[in-house]
């Protein structure tokens, strides 16, 4: 722990019953999964245990990252049936947009403020807004030299922050839609995902097994650094209480994956 | 039934005895660290400079090699550290292998707070307080530590593969020369040893571990050699005598070696890996 006012705890393992998480939400009081290697949607809750939502039967290959509205309706990408997914909050799968409208492989998703949802590809390289009605149109394109966007969220001020991880650049496209590389550290830093919470983006860095948070005006911090078999941290979320919780992909392939909670050293965490 | 529990409480007392006085032991000689950036620096310098740290070493080697004064003892000589050489190769890949099996970070990381996967369970380890010497090179380490940038290497010093190689080798040379062998034996000790211990990068049972290792595989590969591959041991020393140029310049190569920790011959088998994984089984992108 590089930060040593937190300490980390193991929140949940295989034993619940998922695969291997990427991308993880916490959303009123339940943590939904984009279960990469378990192949499915998937919600947790203590008194639920884990539920399935959505899987492979309907057409989703790979869940990689995911948001949700206001109205409990879950979106998430899929980088290897591509395309654009939704699990309305009255338990509806569809495919809102697919492969055919230039969704190839698709990883960060974001929710824009006019309620649209950007969705990068990885590899058409570009950002796409994509409507609730299946509209595809291009949000960013080629010119704007993103090579993966792995990760992408809002913050409070209306900035679009970018995780390309194969340039291993953290972006940020202001109000003006002008990029600025806010950390472009070559040899040490490739964000993964980016989660953005009470005035601060957490970063997850697989390559490098870290986790950092980034103030704006401030330096990049590492909160954690992980190794062995945790060393592949995905997704980030922060819950209501300010508690970081990562997704771990320890194998892929066999579907192992973990959680890590990590919390503030005084925080009283609830017995799991 | 109750002798049972009874040797489970002792083995468990005296197991937590002997972690203790590890520590005290580490602690103790880690105290002199980051006191004074002159005694740093050398420590240091004898740690980080292979000319300094194994130079002797390998030099040590050669002269065990050439030293011997009739051709009989020259042959024995040669026999023992040929047998040494391969012996090295062994204890050297045993000390990998179970460093890193065994996560066991080294004492100066340990200073931070870490946990370990036990079970379903992350468990934070005992924090160490070792000193950290004031030399540059440590301090740059330390600093990368504290931003989290830790070299995987670190994450397993159980057992020392310098205690290992060294050892071997610089026993190795003692049962072919005892004068020469006792110089090796003292400089792995107290230099390049010593100098794990005062900058934390290893405790004692590390390195007494990785020694242990070096003596039985030693003693044992000098045993199978000499039992079952004699006729071949006679025919290489023989050839390093008639073919004294060549033998020479191949013995400053592993003399050369041994004064690297055989870095370079293990980068090389890391290049023929990566060549085998990419051309002959089409792995490579």
């Amino acid at each position: 722990m590089t930060d040593q006012s937190y300490k980390a705890t193991m929140f949940a393992t295989n034993k619940i019953g998922f695969g291997s998480p990427d991308g993880l939400v916490w959303h009123k009081g339940k943590l939904y999964f984009a279960d990469e290697g378990g192949l499915a949607l998937e919600s947790w809750t203590r008194n639920e245990g884990l539920k399935r939502l959505m899987d492979a039967g309907f057409g989703c290959e790979s869940p990689e990252d995911l948001v949700i509205d206001a109205e409990d309706n879950i979106f998430f990408t899929d980088d290897d049936a591509g395309g654009l997914w939704e699990y309305t909050n009255d338990g509806q799968p569809r495919l809102v947009a697919g492969k055919d409208k230039g969704l190839i492989s698709t990883e960060g998703i974001a929710l824009a403020p006019d309620g649209s949802l950007l969705v990068g590809d990885g590899e058409m390289h570009k950002v796409f807004r994509v409507t609730r009605d299946g509209q595809v149109s291009e949000f960013l394109g080629i010119d704007y030299g993103i090579t993966k966007p792995e990760s992408m969220v809002y913050d409070d001020r209306g900035n679009l922050y970018i995780a390309d991880n194969e340039d291993n650049v953290l972006y940020m496209l202001d109000g003006g839609r002008k990029l600025h590389r806010i950390i472009d550290r070559q040899d040490s830093f490739s964000p993964e995902t980016i989660y953005f919470a009470k005035g601060a983006l957490y970063i997850t860095d697989s390559r490098n097994g870290k986790l950092y948070v980034y103030t704006p005006g401030e330096e990049l911090k590492t909160i954690a650094a992980f190794g062995g078999q945790l060393k592949n941290v995905q997704g980030v979320t922060v819950d209501d209480s300010g508690n970081i919780f990562v997704s771990v992909q320890a194998d892929l392939k066999h579907k192992v994956g973990d959680v890590i909670e990590i919390s503030k050293e005084q925080n009283v965490v609830a017995q799991k | 039934m109750i002798g049972t529990v009874l040797i489970s409480l002792m083995a468990g007392s005296l197991s937590g005895w002997f972690t203790q006085l590890n520590d005290q032991v580490l602690l103790g000689i880690n105290s002199i660290a980051g006191r004074s950036w002159l005694l740093d620096s050398i420590v240091a310098f004898f740690i980080d400079n292979d000319l300094a740290k194994a130079g002797v070493i390998g030099g040590c080697f050669l002269a065990a090699w050439y030293g011997g004064k009739t051709i009989e003892s020259t042959n024995a000589r040669r026999k023992i550290l040929i047998t040494t050489l391969v012996a090295a190769v062994f204890v050297i890949t045993t000390t990998k292998v179970l460093s890193k099996t065994i996560f066991l970070p080294r004492p100066e990381i340990r200073t931070q707070k870490i946990y370990r996967l036990e079970g379903d369970e992350l468990v934070e380890m005992k924090r160490m307080p070792v000193r950290t010497m004031l030399d540059e090179e440590s301090q740059k380490d330390h600093r990368a530590l504290l931003s989290g940038d830790i070299d995987p290497n670190d994450l397993g010093s159980f057992p020392s593969d310098h205690a290992g190689f060294f050892i071997a080798i610089s026993l190795g040379i003692f049962l072919a020369s005892r004068r020469i062998g006792l110089l090796a034996l003292g400089w792995s000790i107290f230099v390049i040893l010593g100098g794990k211990l005062i900058s934390g990068q290893h405790t004692p049972l590390d390195i007494a571990a990785g020694a242990t290792v070096a003596i039985a595989e030693l003693a044992l590969i000098q045993y199978v050699v000499r039992r079952s591959f004699r006729g071949w041991l006679d025919k290489l020393t023989g050839l390093t005598l008639r073919y004294s140029a060549l033998s020479s310049a191949i013995i400053f190569l592993v003399a050369f070696e041994v004064s690297s920790t055989m870095i370079h011959i293990r980068a090389f088998l890391g290049f023929l890996a990566v060549m085998r994984r990419h051309v002959l089984l089409g792995m490579g992108s």
